[in-house]
């Protein structure tokens, strides 16, 4: 599902963001990537989903390889990767409802169909009574569970979550945490980068831990 | 296009007109000013253009005679003009009937002219060529041959000055050609920068629809359609501000030019529909380069 070969990024810096990444994740996988902050674990995700490109290295994903993409053909690759941003990027001049049916509407899907999916998944994430609010009008687990929503409305092959505790309780943390495996479980490849400890205690999941650029 | 699609893209712009709409309002506001300026620009051009064909038009000859011609000098110019087609004679303007003329044009002032011993005003002749016949060297021709008529002084004719004027004009054409292309270009940029403003201050709306796999063209049809309305209500209100100041001069400004009144015009409906459509592919074409520059940088 993703291989990454020798993957090198920099950003011009003096210490580059990725050195030498070699990885594999196998359709039906769950990976925790940590390590500490600076570590290159958002890089690493921002490759995946390409919104950046590797200095050097191969990136495949879903059979394509991100170095010869164009942009059509990744906007399409995109709808097939659901990602939770560590800023949720939601849009806050839009509602709940209008958030989490962008992804479906870009794909040009008829409202009748949007509607229903869209209910379904707000329920599904506990939404269903907030669908007119705004992003500003929501706690941070809620914003972070919308973020969820729009993530997996499409079914998608790959789910990538950046630091989806991050801002988030104890309570709410568990909460996304079972969430994220009940999607796992109904067959996307989940990728969660984290960098609390608290979240891979006792887990059975496969860790890629990142340290200064380098899996260690 | 699916319905699905024109659906979102007709509500996505008139959302985000009405989200953004101080941005919008202000980069309406700078498209009147660019247009009016065009537009008037235009206007003033349509109306020297105007001047020179009406003048041109019909060729006045003025025939003017040594003292009061006598009947035998009218009647041999009558036999002159004969050889030439399309001639009338409009009328002829004795002494008395010339001096008549200078003295109610002159008005409260005529009492200028009662201290003259004699009329020296000349009788003349004035005779009228059809449009197609005023072309050189007809007139010319014709002044020669009737000025060698005994008891005529001098023959003049309206095209003279009017070839100086159009040789002004052909140079004016081309400065306004030029001074009108860098008018569009200016304001072609003026549009650009303002419909990036637009697009800048939803530059994060962008960066997450193409997050969720929006394609290029997808993102940009909507600022394609602002733009284009951007263009169409700054062109609208830009030709409702020139007519406006047109009506205002009409009514309140009397434009003459000696004893000759200027006859202003406004643009034609079809010049105008097309000065409309213009506005609507610039506005267009303004977002189209500020997309083009967005998604490179």
């Amino acid at each position: 599902m993703i291989q990454l070969f020798n993957v090198y990024k920099s950003f011009g810096s003096k210490n580059p963001a990725l050195i030498d990444v070699s990885l594999t994740v196998n359709k039906g996988d769950f990976v925790f990537i940590t390590g500490p902050s600076g570590a290159g674990k958002t890089t690493l995700l921002k490759i995946i989903f390409c919104t950046e490109k590797p200095s050097s290295g191969h990136a495949l994903v879903d059979g394509r390889n991100l170095n010869r993409i164009n942009d059509r053909e990744l906007a399409f690759l995109r709808r097939r990767i659901g990602v939770v941003f560590q800023d949720f990027k939601l849009l806050p001049r839009r509602n709940v409802f209008e958030n989490v049916a962008l992804a479906l509407e870009i794909m040009g899907f008829p409202l009748s169909m949007i509607r229903r999916k869209v209910h379904q998944t707000l329920r599904y994430l506990g939404l269903a009574n907030k669908e007119g609010y705004y992003p500003p009008q929501l706690s941070g687990g809620e914003q972070q569970r919308v973020a969820i929503a729009r993530a997996i409305i499409n079914n998608p092959l790959i789910l990538l979550a950046d630091e989806p505790t991050g801002n988030l309780d104890p309570d709410l943390t568990m909460e996304i945490m079972a969430l994220l495996k009940e999607i796992h479980i109904r067959g996307t490849t989940v990728i969660v980068a984290t960098h609390s400890q608290e979240l891979l205690k006792d887990t059975r999941r496969r860790i890629v831990t990142l340290n200064k650029g380098r899996i260690v | 296009m699916k319905i699905a699609f024109f659906r979102y893209f007709v509500r996505q712009t008139l959302a985000n007109i009405f989200d953004n709409r101080l941005v919008h309002l202000v980069g309406v506001g700078t498209m009147v000013i660019a247009f009016l300026i065009f537009d008037a620009f235009i206007l003033i051009f349509v109306n020297l253009n105007h001047w020179t064909e009406e003048w041109g038009r019909p060729l006045t000859m003025s025939i003017y005679f040594k003292g009061t011609p006598e009947r035998v000098v009218l009647e041999s110019i009558e036999k002159e003009l004969l050889h030439f087609p399309g001639v009338t004679i409009k009328r002829f303007i004795s002494k008395d009937d010339a001096m008549e003329t200078l003295r109610g044009q002159l008005g409260d002032k005529a009492g200028l002219l009662d201290g003259l011993e004699e009329n020296p005003l000349p009788a003349s002749l004035e005779i009228i060529l059809s449009r197609d016949k005023t072309e050189d060297p007809l007139p010319y021709r014709m002044k020669t041959r009737l000025e060698t008529i005994d008891g005529v002084d001098e023959v003049q004719y309206s095209q003279e000055w009017i070839k100086r004027f159009q040789a002004i004009m052909e140079a004016i054409k081309l400065i306004g050609i030029v001074f009108g292309g860098l008018l569009f270009l200016a304001a072609l940029f003026v549009i650009t920068n303002t419909i990036k403003l637009t697009i800048y201050s939803r530059k994060d709306e962008i960066e997450i629809l193409k997050l969720v796999g929006a394609t290029n063209r997808f993102v940009k049809i909507p600022f394609l359609i602002e733009g284009s309305i951007q263009g169409f209500l700054g062109g609208s209100l830009a030709l409702i501000i020139l007519f406006l100041v047109y009506i205002t001069a009409m009514t309140k400004v009397d434009l003459g030019i000696g004893f000759a009144s200027l006859d202003i015009i406004f643009l034609s409906p079809q010049f105008t529909l097309f000065l409309l459509l213009m506005s609507i592919i610039i506005g267009f074409i303004g977002s189209t380069i500020s997309l083009g520059r967005f998604f490179r940088t």
